[in-house]
């Protein structure tokens, strides 16, 4: 069934629906591996520091250290960059590429930039994980690595190789699909690449702003080239990126939800058009709200914190109609597999299959991620919640939950796809999927609680004088959520190694691809240019004002570089 | 494209749910009064002697209206002396019914400013001054508390506010 991809006809390539072809499998199966070694070292942070920041736990276990990366904020930063950056975009490229081909039938355009992208973003991952392992203290700068705490120069290349081998990828992607549409002329892609096609468009417009950040201000800085940096301009500019990096992570699970989970429940999908509306509206309002992170900054103005709000409310809208046509999908799921009356269904779901029940999970605990993320962008309310461990709840039903289980649901059939062996233990993956939704559900409901009590996000709270006894209570749960995601997280890892080398039943089950676009859907909303230039416009009358005012002309920047163990450079 | 009727209900109910909470969110700061932290006006951290700044503290601008000048720095706020010694979390007092106004700013890296069961929370970036204001209505001691990532010390940056 293996054949070598021909890339000079790929329009003729012909995909077998069970098995992979080899430089498929290659690149893909790449992509996949070293998002699972990121989450790796990503995912047992996490547990680790709930329990050290248990004042209960610690009382019983006083030697405890978290192991590995056992300082502290290395361990927040450890977790913080492989999960959010290196795991997602190596997963997300990867499932795209597979998507891309499959959607298309044909190969990806260059196998050359593939591996690029791959390499780059391979030693960007190396260079990260040896800097904050050699150097704990002075490298732990956290994800969000805000000027003028300084990490030695190798963990920004580091995080630069990221962004622009993501970037070699897109770009990649989208010469496939213009190949594509050139020979397919008036004819709508899938649904699936139009998704990816909006995706990777915000990321290379929203990543442009952290380059400069990382290339303008942090790296010549940590370099020594300049001594003084602008704090409230490096945040600007990491926020105009940070929120629509929330969109990157959460579109390909938006694809699986739309283009493959009615299949997978046993149905179809309600409206195609709709969905199509939802994914342009994503790419138009996911930059244009970035300020909602902002709105305690003393740099950025009220109308702009206002404006702003007002389009995250906006932004808002793609997912209410996510949840009305995946609910609506669903029930036609449930009525064809028996469901009756109002809510028979919900009952008549496919609970018992690993990789819709993952999905159906994230979906149930994004609504509650939903919600809260509501309460952080009203600017009022915000002010509550602001940097407490509030925010950690909230981003762990979102990416903690809707997004990385989706992809351990995807994960679930497309590693066996990789393999060409079947999933190495379904009830594992059942176990897995239930203790995630508990654990998850547990923890963050709890690091809420513990923010409304005053509890800030990200310090070292085991070691703090500060925290009332409700809030100490409410981190003691949150010891207990870490401890049933460890156990979860075990059992992923069973799953993944069990799959890769023990299983030994062939693959019977057909990815669920839609090859063909919806005829109907209306031509304006494939109309790229059209869309990119909406974008940009918005973006700029949204960020404009931010940026000019974040701005000292008059005296420039003055703030001098500093080490997170509090050495001032000179 | 033709939408389904059920959906136009939902997407009718979504419409209203956001524009209810627009409305509240413009009677928030219209009626009730609560604003964001908004630009007062940059400074150098490099020539802090220069400015307010200098010497931390707090003064009484009449009445029961107060403003505390406090520079926080890697890892404790200077509240002046009278809330205690230098470098160690200082203790503010203020009598029930205070309206104080907090000018705070960093003399290093970002810190935060938040405050305990009271609506204040600022980001403390180097160059800029932030401010905000609130009223103390009840006694109580409320922790002030360092709540943006600083350093190695971050855990143990926290100052102390006793309303009586």
């Amino acid at each position: 069934m293996q054949a070598t991809l021909n890339t000079t006809e790929p329009g003729k390539v012909t995909f077998p629906a069970l098995d992979m072809l080899r430089s498929e499998r290659n690149m893909i199966g790449a992509h996949i591996v070293m998002s699972l070694i990121a989450l790796t070292f990503g995912i047992f942070m996490g547990p680790f520091q709930a329990f050290h920041r248990s004042p209960a736990f610690m009382a019983s276990f006083a030697e405890f250290q978290i192991p590995v990366f056992s300082y502290y904020y290395q361990a927040v930063t450890v977790h913080g960059v492989m999960n959010a950056l290196f795991f997602t975009t190596f997963f997300i490229i990867g499932f795209t590429y597979y998507v891309t081909q499959r959607s298309l039938q044909r190969a990806i355009k260059s196998v050359f930039l593939g591996w690029l992208g791959f390499g780059l973003m391979l030693v960007g991952l190396v260079l990260c994980v040896v800097t904050v392992s050699a150097d704990p203290q002075d490298a732990s700068v956290l994800y969000t690595f805000y000027p003028p705490l300084i990490a030695p120069p190798t963990y920004y290349i580091g995080l630069v190789l990221l962004i622009v081998g993501s970037w070699v990828a897109t770009a990649n992607v989208f010469i496939t699909y213009l190949e594509w549409r050139k020979e397919h002329k008036g004819e709508r892609s899938p649904l699936a690449v139009f998704a990816t096609i909006s995706n990777f468009i915000m990321w290379d417009i929203a990543t442009i702003a952290v380059a400069i950040e990382v290339l303008g201000m942090l790296l010549p800085a940590s370099l020594g080239l300049i001594k003084v940096t602008d704090p409230q301009l490096g945040r600007v500019l990491f926020w105009f990126f940070g929120h629509p990096l929330v969109y990157f992570w959460l579109v390909p699970a938006y694809i699986s939800w739309y283009t493959m989970l009615p299949k997978q429940a046993g149905g179809k999908l309600f409206s195609d058009n709709l969905a199509r509306v939802a994914f342009i509206m994503l790419l138009v309002f996911s930059i244009p709200v970035g300020v909602h992170h902002l709105f305690a900054d003393p740099g950025v103005s009220e109308v702009s914190k206002f404006i702003q709000t007002i389009l995250t409310l906006i932004v808002a809208v793609p997912s209410f109609m996510t949840a009305f046509n995946i609910g609506a999908s669903l029930e036609y799921a449930g009525r064809q597999n028996g469901g009756k009356g109002l809510l028979g269904w919900i009952w008549k779901q496919k609970w018992n299959d690993p990789v819709v029940a993952a999905q159906l999970i994230a979906m149930l605990v994004f609504a509650t991620g939903g919600m809260s993320g509501m309460i952080n962008a009203s600017a009022q309310l915000n002010i509550a919640v602001h940097n407490t461990s509030w925010v950690t709840g909230h981003f762990h039903t979102t990416l903690g939950t809707a997004v990385t289980l989706t992809f351990i649901g995807i994960l679930y059939w497309l590693l066996p796809m990789i393999r060409g062996r079947k999933l190495f233990s379904t009830k594992a993956a059942l176990w897995q999927v239930y203790s995630w939704g508990i654990g998850m559900t547990i923890f963050a409901a709890s690091m809420g609680q513990a923010g409304l009590e005053g509890a800030p996000r990200r310090a070292d709270l085991g070691n703090s004088p500060y925290l009332t006894d409700l809030a100490k209570n409410w981190l003691n749960l949150t010891a207990i959520g870490g401890a049933i995601l460890l156990v979860s997280s075990i059992l992923l890892f069973v799953n993944i190694i069990g799959t890769i080398f023990f299983s030994k039943q062939p693959v019977v089950e057909g990815a669920p691809i839609e090859t063909r676009g919806n005829p109907n859907a209306p031509a304006i909303l494939e109309r790229w240019s059209f869309w990119i230039a909406v974008t940009v416009v918005l973006a700029i009358f949204a960020w404009g004002p931010v940026f000019v005012q974040a701005i000292d002309f008059n005296n420039g920047w003055n703030v001098l570089r500093y080490l997170p163990s509090g050495l001032q450079l000179k | 494209m033709v939408l389904n009727r059920l959906e136009k209900y939902w997407l009718t109910a979504v419409a209203v749910a956001l524009g209810a909470y627009t409305a509240a969110l413009i009677a928030g700061a219209l009626v009730f009064g609560i604003h964001l932290p908004s630009p007062v006006g940059r400074i150098d951290p490099q020539k802090l002697d220069s400015t307010a700044f200098a010497q931390p503290g707090i003064h009484n601008i009449g009445g029961n209206r107060y403003e505390a000048y406090i520079l926080a720095k890697m890892w404790a706020y200077d509240a002046g002396p009278d809330a205690g010694p230098v470098g160690a979390p200082p203790t503010l007092r203020f009598p029930v019914g205070s309206e104080v106004t907090f000018y705070v700013t960093s003399k290093d890296v970002i810190h935060g400013f938040y405050i305990e069961e009271h609506s204040l929370s600022l980001e403390v970036v180097p160059g800029q001054i932030a401010r905000g204001t609130i009223n103390f209505n009840r006694p109580g001691t409320f922790h002030i508390i360092c709540h943006e990532f600083c350093g190695a010390g971050h855990q143990i940056m926290y100052g102390q506010i006793v309303i009586e």
